[in-house]
Parts: C-alpha cells; structure tokens; sequence
C-alpha cells in the first residue's frame, strides 16, 4: 500500500507521513514508550482470519446512541472513488464506514490486531486447488442507499472497472498482473467487449486468475472490490459521491476540505459482522493545521470530547497527552522505511554495510520529530512486525538503532573505500528534514564517509528520487504492506523485471538473478503456507548476502483523542483509527 | 538710473556692526539633526538598544565561546529524552550555564548560539539590501528627476513594473527554482539561496526610495543654484552628486533608518515560510520550529521573537526619531 497519504502537509524527512495503526491505548502501565504489547511480539497485523465471524457486530455496552464524531487531520484524501483508492486514509474512510467490499478487516480486542472476516461475501472466498480461481457468495439483503438490490454483476462491474487504469488512475494494480488476460483488458470505459475474468451465477462470482494468487481473500478487502452499479456510474464524478453500501452515506463531500457522513437507513447490521452503526454522523475536516487540531484534541472541551485524529501526534504534544494515556492509540503499522542502496552504483557490499553501521539511526529520528519507540520502532528485517512468516534477523548486529561508527570506518578501510561518497536526497523547504538531513551527515562523516545532501523541496523530492539519472547513490523511502504477506512486498519492489520501469518501483535498483529465481520459485511452486514461511528466509538471505537496504526503522502510529471517542484503536493493516467499531461514550 | 556702489559714498555704507562672538554659525542641517537627536531620550535608548544588537552579531563566534556554547552541536540520541525534550535547561530542569536558553527539542542544538548568530543573519541581510536597495533607490532616482523626456518616462515604467510585482509571490517562486538549479552542490546552494535572499529583498526595496528622490530632484533641478551650475557649464554628473546629492541627505537617512526594521521583519517573515538559506541559523526559522512548542516549551519560542521584536521596535522608534530631526517643520 502507498506509504504516504497525498498532499503535503506533513512530509517527514523525505518519507511520507503515513497513517498507522494504534495498538489500542497502551495500558501497560510502563512510562517507556513501545512497550506496547504489539511492538514487542512481532505483532500478527491482519495475518489471522476468522471466517465465522457472525453477524451483527456486537455493539460495545459504553456505547451511547447519537451524536456526531469530528475528525480532524492535516492532510486530505487525494481520491474517494473506490477503484482509485489506495492511501491508508481514503481506503479506511471507504471500508470501514460508506462502501463494503468482499472480505473486510475487523478489530479483534483479544488479540489487540485486525483479522480478515467476510463482508459482502458469505465467506471469504472458496479457491479452487491451485489458486487460480476464487468464488465469492454475496449475502441476501443487500442493499445501496437508494434502496435497490446490490447484485453480483454490480460486483462484477466494479472489478472490471479496477482494470480501467488510465480513466481512474493510482489505485492497486495486482489485478493486472494476477487476474486472467490483466495485461490486456483495458476496463468497460475503452474495451467494450467482454472480459472473461469475471463471471457471475445468481449471488456467486468467479475470478479466474492467469497464475496462482493465494491472497486473493486479502486483496478484496479493498475497496475496488465493492458494488458499484453500472447504470450510475460516470467515473469522472462517482468519487464525489460513491453509492453507501456500508453504515454511513455521503451527505456533503467537499474534495480537499471536508466530508460529512449520515446514517444510511438501507444498510442492515444482520448483514454485517464488522461494522457498527452507533453514532448519527462523522464530520472529517481536512487540511487542518497540525498545532491547532492538537490543541483543540487534548484540551477537550465541548465537541473536542467527541473530536480524534489520525495524524501522528507531534512530539510538542506527545507529552501533553502522555498524562491522559486512554486518550492516546499507540501502535504499530506495518510499513517499513528504509535507505535503498543504488545496486548499480554502490557495488562493493562492504560499503554498503558500512553505510548500515554509519546511519545515525536515533539521531536522524528524533532530529525529523519522530519519536523513537512510538512514532518510529527501530527494527532490522524487512518485512514490519504484523507480516505473516516474518523472520526476526540482524544482518549488523546493532539492532537497527546502535551506530557503529568504528565498524563503518574498519568495513570501508576494507573495501578500499576510504570517504567515499553517498549522495542522498532532501527537501530543502522542511525544516525538519534539513534536520534530519544535518544529523545524517554527521553520523556519515563520523563513519568515515563523505556526505553530500542533494536538495529537493518537498513538492519535487518523489520526482527526483524516482528519476534514474538523479545523482544520488541511496534512496529514502519505504513500503506498506497491501496484505500482511511477504508476496506484497518483494515482488513488489524486489524483483529484477522492475529495474528501469517507469515510477522506479525497484528502488535499490536490485537485480541478481538467484534472487529472482527463488522469487519465482516462491510464488509459482509453493503452496500459500510454504510460501509465506519462504518470504521472511528470503528477507533474510537479501540483506545478509547483498544488503540493498538499510532498515530506518518501522513505522508506529500514536494518535490522539477526545475523552467521549469509544471503541478507538489501532487498525494495523492500514495505520488508521477503526472507525467501523467507534462510537460515543455514554 | 540706478547708483552704481562706485558713486556711494564712504559713510553711506553701513560700518561693519561688531560680530557678537558667539557659536552659533556654521552648523550643518545634519549636526542640528544630531543635535536634536541626542536631546531625544527614546532615539537615545534605541541607539543603545541597537547598538547591543550589532555587538551581538559582530561578536557571535566570541559570544558563544564565552557562554562556552556550540552552534549546531546537538546529538539528538544523547542530549534529548524520549519526548524529544532536552535533558538539560529548560523547559524540565531549570536554569543551567550549560544552556542558558536551553536546547532545542529534536535537534538538541544550543538556543543560545543559534540565537546570537540568529542576531547576526538578520543584522547581515537587512544592513546589506539596505544599502544596495538604497544605493539603487537614490542613483535611479536622481536619474529619473534630472533627465527630462523618454529617461525619465522609462524609469518611471520601470519602477511601476516593480511596484506591481507581488514580492511574497515571486520569493516563493524563486525558491523552489534555486534549489532545483544548484540543489546538487550544497556549498553552491547556500551560496545563491543567501545572494537570491539579497536580491529579492533589494530588487523589492528600491522603488518607493526612487520615486522620493525623484521628487525632490524634480524640485530642486528648479532652484537657483542648479541653474546657475547649469549656467556655467558644470557636467551633468558633478550637479547631480555635488549640488543635488547633499540636499537629498535627510530624505536618504530616513529611508535607510525606516528600511532597516522593515528588511529585518522581512527576512524573518521570509525565513519562517521556508525562504531562506537553509543550514545558516536565523530567527524566523527558530520561530517556524518553536510555533508548535509555545505552550510545552515557551522559551523557545520566546527568544528569537524577543529578537525580532526588539530589534524592529528599537530601529523602527529610532527611524522615527531620525526623521522628526531631519524635518524642519516637526517641532516637538
């Protein structure tokens, strides 16, 4: 998933801000942050399922009846068509509260993580044996908010409608590469013959897939797989107002400012184990400047009881708040950010594990206003806590956090390399990431390295890190998961075949040939269970033979509430608040 | 027929009247200025007052030293809790020598240093475009008002251009322009952000000096000394700079003197919307970092607006002060 939500506002050392998962307020009692349960355990984010979940969703016994919940939050969805969604804000708005999908994923308050549970869908979908076709039942009693029947051609429809990539640009592209003849359907706007992917029988539909893809449950989550009716579709506007299939429905949506939710009467909690249906209404507000929201949030008077926000807390206010620790949702998300080494241009492996010693991890942290163990959780394998089959590994041996400046001089001494020089990026016009930047050439120099920032601003610097001619040798940036799987990860940015495509998906410019075999060999011949197992070895051998990437850390989340917010914790698949289980406290 | 002196006679002609020996004779318009001046107590107190700032920026490097501070030592993982707060100094644990300001959040760097070489950025930019905005002002100025015809039809079109251009507009355009040209070389970027800095702040301060220059000249040109000078043959460059100039003295001091607090505001406005010279400290960029501390760590914030706030109210009172003694018709 894109680990940053769209607009500015608070771009954080060249990375992107992105919505995290809390944990649920940490009440572990322990003033040190990351004590969280979730930190230390790995966590499962999303990696169980729970097919019996039943409807309806229980409704929590603090849960008052009414009222509106604000959320305020600095930056803005860039898109709330629900084929174009693919920020972690946009996708939790759309899945959790206005439009449902095939399978969707729930809070389990045991587990203190999200689980896969049916949503439209009877069940969470029935493969056949090799994964190649997958067929979901709808449930009975659907129904949109103007009160027509939701079908399974509407479902049809909107699958169909996510290959429609040049109409709605920049939402999950898996479809192209998994479903059958992706790479040449074009979607129902420019190809009007048919597509044989999709077929419908009364309430089920088939996907038929060209290679094998166990994920497929996962993938629909998405809100690409809901219902939208052909009839009333135009996808120029369908985004202002998508047709509510789920609790709430559009009343007013300001694109870029604000978005106000009403109750929708169509929708029936007999047909939802997942969502909750308490409050009247949600009042979004975007583009909200960060001091004042905080503000408003934690001096609680009047509507900010009833008012959160799914911005990291800023480290001026963590502090505040630490006081009112039920008022904060701590957890992880499992996003993972990372220096990309350039293969191409850092060839000798010696230096690039010399740059993994000289990184000043705390420093550059805390110096862009992270907050270490809460808003950043050092971390040394790639794939985040929450991923299923993750390896717990330390290719260096400092824990991704301890710098090791001597180590860093004795690697390049080795290699021959005395000074060399690493280029990176940086936006000139933060002052935090000149921070961050400051501290980096620091740590970079006392490691024996020669340091040369290359600036950028923050409307320019993505352009410029994914421009192959750019002069900088590393790469700031990170992943999120899509699913918690290691097949959203690698072959998303680590396979060969990406290396001088458009967008630079391949970052480290990674090209080695045992590693692409083994990735085929993962996901053609082993079963979903082998597989997973076999993506976190992979992750291993990757960075203790090669290290193409140096592991800054895993993304947290911390973020604030009012003291009348109920049923707020962390959505660790997406780094969101849950809103489908929120409510107003009694 | 008129008399001619010749004709008059001895005792027709006054006899000498005997000169009272007093001091009053040969005082300048600048040294009645003074005058008037030192006899004002608040022009006094912001003399002091500015004074001590450019002290300050003068002697940074040796300030620092003596509070035996460091500009931009922070290490974050070692001097910062896990708030992101200093270990020492305020806001937490009181008053220390170490610190005298305290440290800053997420850096940790010393307030202190970045405060007094803060002092010394602003001081630095705001005196050097007021020169040049002034040097520019006076020299298109006198030259508008003296040449008659297309010149001056020109010139005035020019500084209409100017007037029109909206400056916060083109500073943020230019910005993002000098990065991107020179972003790849930091020493080369630091170098232009600093010049476009001055350039901007110059090219946008120059107008409303050239058009009272201009005004004044189209008026003096008039008077009986220049014409005589004219009369006589004197070259066009010697009336301007050595007829008109010093006639125009007063007006120049009091646009310097009003200029100077209006470019320190400025470069702190500037800097705090992200236009500035990145890595070099300065107030407004301390003022962008320490907005959302004001109430967890005040005194971050407080100590570069303290800065600017005296500095500005302190040349602003003396600018005044400075023009109510240069003008005749201001009695106080």
């Amino acid at each position: 998933m894109r680990m940053n939500k769209p607009a500015a506002a608070l771009a954080v050392a060249a990375m992107m801000t992105l919505a995290a998962c809390g944990g649920g307020s940490s009440d572990t009692g322990s003033d040190e942050p990351g004590d969280d349960a979730t930190f230390q355990e790995g966590g499962n984010a999303g990696a169980f399922k729970d097919e019996s979940r039943e409807a309806p969703a229980p409704v929590p016994d603090d849960a008052a009846e009414g009222g509106t919940l604000t959320v305020m939050t600095a930056v803005a969805p860039s898109t709330l068509d629900p084929t174009q969604a693919y920020y972690t804000d946009s996708t939790a708005i759309l899945s959790d509260l206005v439009t449902r999908s095939l399978t969707q994923y729930a809070y389990n308050e045991e587990t203190n993580d999200m689980q896969l549970i049916p949503d439209m869908a009877t069940d969470l979908g029935r493969p056949n044996e090799d994964n190649t076709e997958w067929t979901f039942t709808l449930r009975d009693g659907l129904k949109y908010e103007d009160g027509t029947d939701v079908t399974a051609e509407d479902v049809a429809y909107a699958i169909k409608r996510s290959f429609a990539i040049a109409e709605l640009p920049d939402g999950p592209t898996y479809q192209t590469t998994f479903f059958l003849d992706g790479d040449k359907y074009k979607g129902p706007f420019s190809d009007k013959g048919e597509y044989a992917g999709v077929t419908t029988d009364g309430n089920d539909i088939t996907i038929k897939m060209r290679r094998p893809f166990s994920d497929m449950d996962y993938y629909a989550s998405f809100p690409a797989f809901t219902a939208i009716p052909e009839a009333k579709d135009n996808p120029e506007t369908y985004g202002q107002h998508p047709l509510a299939t789920g609790p709430y429905k559009f009343a007013d949506y300001k694109a870029g400012s604000s978005l106000t939710l009403v109750k929708n009467d169509q929708w029936d909690p007999n047909t939802d184990p997942g969502r909750i249906q308490m409050v009247d209404g949600w009042d979004f507000k975007f583009a909200q400047d960060t001091a004042k929201l905080e503000n408003v949030i934690i001096n609680d008077n009047g509507s900010a009881q009833t008012t959160l926000t799914y911005d990291n807390v800023s480290a001026a206010s963590y502090r505040q708040i630490q006081a009112e620790k039920e008022r904060l949702v701590t957890g992880t998300q499992p996003c993972t950010f990372m220096w990309y080494i350039d293969m191409t241009k850092v060839k000798d492996i010696k230096v690039r594990q010399a740059i993994g010693y000289a990184y000043p991890y705390e420093d550059a942290w805390k110096a862009g206003g992270d907050i270490v163990g809460v808003t950043r959780v050092p971390g040394t394998s790639i794939l985040p806590p929450g991923t299923a089959g993750r390896k717990e590994y330390d290719a260096l041996g400092i824990g991704g956090v301890n710098t090791d400046p001597e180590k860093s001089k004795e690697l390049l001494k080795e290699a021959g390399a005395e000074g060399y020089e690493i280029k990176f990026l940086f936006s000139s016009d933060d002052e935090q990431a000149v921070a961050a930047k400051d501290a980096i050439v620091k740590g970079l120099e006392a490691g024996g390295f020669k340091a040369t920032p290359i600036a950028s601003t923050v409307e320019t610097i993505r352009t410029d890190r994914t421009d192959y001619n750019s002069p900088i040798n590393v790469r700031s940036s990170g992943w999120c998961s899509d699913w918690p799987s290691g097949g959203s990860w690698f072959p998303a940015q680590w396979s060969g075949d990406l290396v001088g495509l458009e967008g630079m998906p391949n970052p480290a410019n990674f090209k080695e040939k045992k590693f692409d075999d083994e990735q085929n060999r993962i996901l053609d011949e082993l079963s979903p269970e082998d597989a997973t197992k076999a993506w976190g070895d992979f992750d291993q051998s990757m960075e203790e033979e090669v290290y193409p990437a140096v592991v800054t850390g895993y993304g947290g989340v911390a973020m604030i509430h009012g003291s009348k917010v109920g049923g707020m914790a962390n959505d660790n698949v997406r780094g969101m608040p849950t809103f489908s289980r929120m409510y107003i406290t009694q | 027929m008129g008399i001619s002196p010749t004709e008059l006679s001895q005792q027709d002609v006054p006899a000498e009247p005997e000169v009272v020996k007093q001091e009053i004779a040969g005082r300048s318009p600048v040294q009645i200025a003074l005058g008037r001046l030192r006899s004002d107590k608040i022009a006094v107190a912001c003399v002091v007052i500015v004074v001590f700032f450019i002290l300050i920026a003068v002697f940074a490097p040796l300030l620092t030293r003596l509070f035996g501070v460091e500009l931009r030592a922070g290490s974050p993982s070692e001097d910062l809790d896990q708030f992101n707060f200093p270990l020492i100094g305020p806001p937490d644990h009181g008053f220390t020598w170490e610190a005298p300001l305290g440290l800053a959040p997420n850096t940790g760097h010393d307030n202190l240093a970045d405060w007094l070489y803060g002092a010394r950025t602003s001081l630095t930019i705001a005196t050097v475009s007021t020169l040049l905005a002034t040097l520019i002002g006076v020299s298109i100025g006198l030259l508008a008002g003296f040449s008659r015809g297309w010149m001056d039809k020109v010139i005035n079109f020019i500084i209409d251009v100017f007037l029109s251009l909206p400056f916060l507009l083109v500073a943020l355009a230019l910005a993002p322009i000098i990065v991107s040209r020179f972003g790849n070389s930091p020493d080369a970027l630091k170098f232009w952000q600093f010049t476009a800095l001055l350039l901007v702040l110059t090219l946008f301060g120059w107008m409303t000096l050239a058009r009272l220059v201009r005004g004044e000249v189209l008026s003096l040109r008039e008077r009986e000394f220049v014409q005589a000078a004219r009369v006589i043959g004197v070259p066009t460059r010697r009336i301007l700079f050595k007829e008109l100039l010093p006639n125009l003295i007063a007006p120049i001091i009091v646009s310097i003197s009003l200029g100077l607090p209006a470019f320190v505001a400025a470069e702190a406005g500037l800097a705090y919307l992200g236009i500035g010279v990145v890595g070099i400290p300065s107030w407004g960029q301390t003022i962008d970092n320490a907005v959302p501390f004001f109430n967890t760590y005040p005194l971050y914030l407080y100590a570069p607006l303290v800065g600017v706030f005296l500095l500005v109210v302190a040349l602003n009172l003396l600018g005044d002060a400075v023009r109510d003694a240069f003008d005749p018709k201001t009695r106080r």
